[in-house]
């Protein structure tokens, strides 16, 4: 086993191992330590796989912005402190089952069809990357990237009516 | 359009002050070394200066006729938030035989003190002043309670 | 005279020459692990050092004046201390997180060193993405505030935690549009070849207006994102006692506290490679005189120059300026800061594509 396979190992034990904890825990805010924890890791899988632009966006976009919103949640929420009731045990056989079946599911995919190598290095330079997401021409993004802008820009302004406060009526 | 002007002004004061103060800023750091306001002190006991208005303690003046200006009139006590000042009076008999309001003992807790100089502005005749001395630790807390008045000192004449 | 450079490649040439290609890899990982460390106490050392004489001659006070000559020694004083003090760990707290909180925020402010440069040719890792490597790596520094809030279990380590979560993550936003205008001048995220293309004059006299613009809108930014007065709401002493390291004490609290510094060092750095043309020595014109003499600096001479004054007025401004509330430091930010860095990176990209730079 070479040194790169034994990394990809720890980073993906590292991954697996807080995804359980995150899931576990019965402190709230212990969970969403355990999630961050467990993204890092998938950042570092990213870096690992030398995509570093992608690892990057996956810790800009998920650590310092989703985790941050659940952490800034679970802060404002009453009583988040307390350790939560234990989950009863029909749940939790059915939670297992859950997940077995999962991985049954995956396993047999993966082993009927196994991995096929491209036999080519995928382009991941940033300035491919550009230029892909605001082509026009053939198998370029410009339009996706165009309509997902409009869905942020609805989002925002739904935000900015929620939080509006309305003038008082002119007498 | 008087939004826009009112928010470039708002930007252009905002820069204006700011350089003010990082100028003033500066200035005192380049001349750190020509002038500076801390006193060293336990090194420079002997040249120490103090502000005219630094209050150490309260002390009743007396003159080179160990007399003072203090009638016991109480107004001290009474300003003394704190209970800090405790003044015991007498009756003087004058030589007519009419009997007249004198002070015998003035009791000063420094322990209480908060040098607030309350006392100092209410006393109608400029009896008691605050001393420049600052260096009050003692071993004993008995030592803070503290007589006033010298021992045989009386009232100076024509201080009503 | 020998440079960084120089050194590091002696140093790799003759562990290569001794040990295989891995065990030489693990070596120099071993070697800049140690370098990093080292790099960190003195980092601490100075910086701390440097912001109580400033502080001072800006007070017209002395300073610390009694341990060592002129009072050098004051923060060595001051780190023995801490490293013998009790790290307590309250009751009440969870404690697993709250010891791991200081950690997070050093380990962080470690990773961010990677792609800076810090002489000519000298780099830990040439990222290719370097500047959005460090924008990224450095929005994971809240995490462990938060966290360092929330497991103290203390309503002023909350108060404060929160505070600074919104503040990093609102000011992030400006220093990132900063950093993109120099990204779009240069056409590159890698910090070797933003430096390299400020080799005929830095970006701040060949970029004129926006690159100034940038550049006040970066340090204001980043003295917020790094929690340093007059942003210092998630410590403000005066009403939050200190934050969200009220509980912490000895070394725990140390390691807030030189991680504080590390990071005004870390954007500092990065601001001197941005707009300040990192270890490039400064040039008026081409083949003069003066070039050839400032050529005689060493780079890493440039380089902690340029650092260290911007680090000064960093410690300048918080020597300055009053404390923010935190509905004017929120309104500085969405009111003012965002939409200017926005217009001013229309600005910048229209310079660009008109070729109107020098």
């Amino acid at each position: 086993m070479s040194a790169s396979q034994i990394i990809f190992y720890l980073i993906s034990a590292f991954i697996l191992g807080c995804g359980i904890l995150a899931m576990t825990t019965r402190k709230i805010f212990r969970s969403a330590i355990w999630l961050l924890f467990s993204l890092v890791g998938v950042a570092a899988l990213y870096f690992w796989m030398q995509v570093e632009f992608i690892a990057a966006v996956q810790i800009v976009v998920y650590v310092g912005g989703i985790v941050v919103l659940i952490i800034f949640s679970i802060f404002l929420t009453q009583q988040s402190g307390k350790e939560m009731p234990k989950p009863p045990l029909g749940r939790n056989i059915a939670a297992v089952l859950a997940v077995l079946f999962g991985f049954a599911l995956t396993f047999l995919l993966i082993n009927k069809y196994g991995f096929t190598d491209q036999g080519k290095a995928f382009d991941w330079s940033v300035n491919k990357i550009g230029t892909q997401m605001l082509n026009t021409g053939e198998q370029g993004f410009a339009l996706p990237f165009e309509v997902v802008s409009i869905l942020l820009l609805a989002a925002m302004v739904g935000c900015i009516v929620i939080a509006m406060r309305s003038k008082p009526e002119e007498k | 359009m008087a939004f826009l002007k009112k928010y470039f002004s708002n930007i252009f004061q905002a820069i204006r002050s700011l350089t003010t103060g990082m100028r003033i800023t500066a200035g005192y750091a380049l001349r750190h070394g020509k002038e500076k306001i801390t006193q060293q002190y336990p090194d420079n006991k002997k040249t120490l200066v103090l502000p005219e208005r630094f209050r150490g303690e309260v002390v009743l003046t007396h003159d080179e006729n160990n007399e003072h200006a203090c009638t016991g009139c109480t107004a001290c006590e009474l300003a003394c938030p704190n209970g800090t000042i405790k003044i015991i009076t007498k009756f003087d008999v004058s030589p007519e035989g009419k009997k007249k309001k004198a002070l015998d003992t003035f009791i000063y807790h420094l322990e209480l003190c908060t040098m607030c100089n309350l006392c100092i502005e209410a006393c109608p005749t400029n009896a008691i002043r605050m001393a420049q001395t600052f260096e009050h630790s003692v071993f004993d807390r008995n030592k803070l309670t503290k007589k006033l008045n010298n021992p045989g000192s009386k009232i100076r004449e024509g201080v009503e | 005279m020998p440079s960084l450079e120089h050194i590091a490649n002696l140093v790799h040439d003759w562990l290569n020459a001794q040990f295989s290609p891995g065990l030489a890899l693990f070596f120099e990982f071993f070697i800049i692990g140690v370098l990093i460390i080292g790099l960190f106490s003195i980092l601490g050392l100075v910086l701390i050092m440097m912001e109580r004489k400033v502080s001072a001659w800006m007070q017209l006070r002395l300073g610390p004046n009694r341990v060592g000559p002129k009072g050098m020694f004051q923060t060595v004083a001051d780190t023995v201390k801490l490293i013998v003090k009790e790290g307590m760990t309250p009751d009440g707290v969870d404690k697993l997180l709250f010891n791991l909180a200081p950690f997070i925020v050093m380990i962080v402010a470690m990773v961010i060193m990677a792609p800076l440069m810090f002489a000519k040719n000298f780099q830990i890792w040439d990222i290719n993405i370097g500047v959005f490597f460090i924008t990224a790596i450095s929005s994971l520094s809240v995490i462990g505030i938060l966290m360092a809030g929330w497991a103290s279990n203390n309503k002023y380590s909350l108060l404060g935690a929160m505070r600074s979560g919104a503040q990093i993550v609102s000011y992030e936003l400006s220093a990132g549009f900063a950093l993109l205008t120099i990204v779009i001048l240069t056409g590159d995220l890698k910090i070797s070849a933003i430096v390299n293309a400020q080799s005929d004059g830095w970006w701040i006299f060949k970029g004129h207006l926006p690159v100034w613009i940038a550049f006040v809108i970066f340090m204001i930014a980043v003295t917020a994102e790094t929690n340093r007065a007059p942003f210092d709401m998630a410590e403000a002493e005066s009403e939050l006692t200190a934050g969200f390291h009220t509980e912490y004490s000895g070394m725990k609290f140390a390691l807030f506290f030189l991680a504080e510094y590390v990071n005004i060092f870390v954007v500092c750095a990065l601001g001197a490679t941005l707009f300040l043309g990192g270890w490039q020595p400064l040039h008026f014109g081409t083949g003069t005189g003066f070039n050839r003499v400032m050529d005689y600096i060493p780079s890493s001479i440039w380089f902690a120059g340029k650092t260290f004054f911007l680090i000064f007025v960093i410690m300048w401004f918080r020597w300055t300026f009053p404390r923010l509330r935190i509905d004017q430091l929120l309104n500085l930010e969405w009111k003012y800061l965002l939409p200017i860095s926005m217009f001013n990176l229309l600005l910048a990209t229209l310079i660009t594509i008109m070729g109107w730079h020098f």
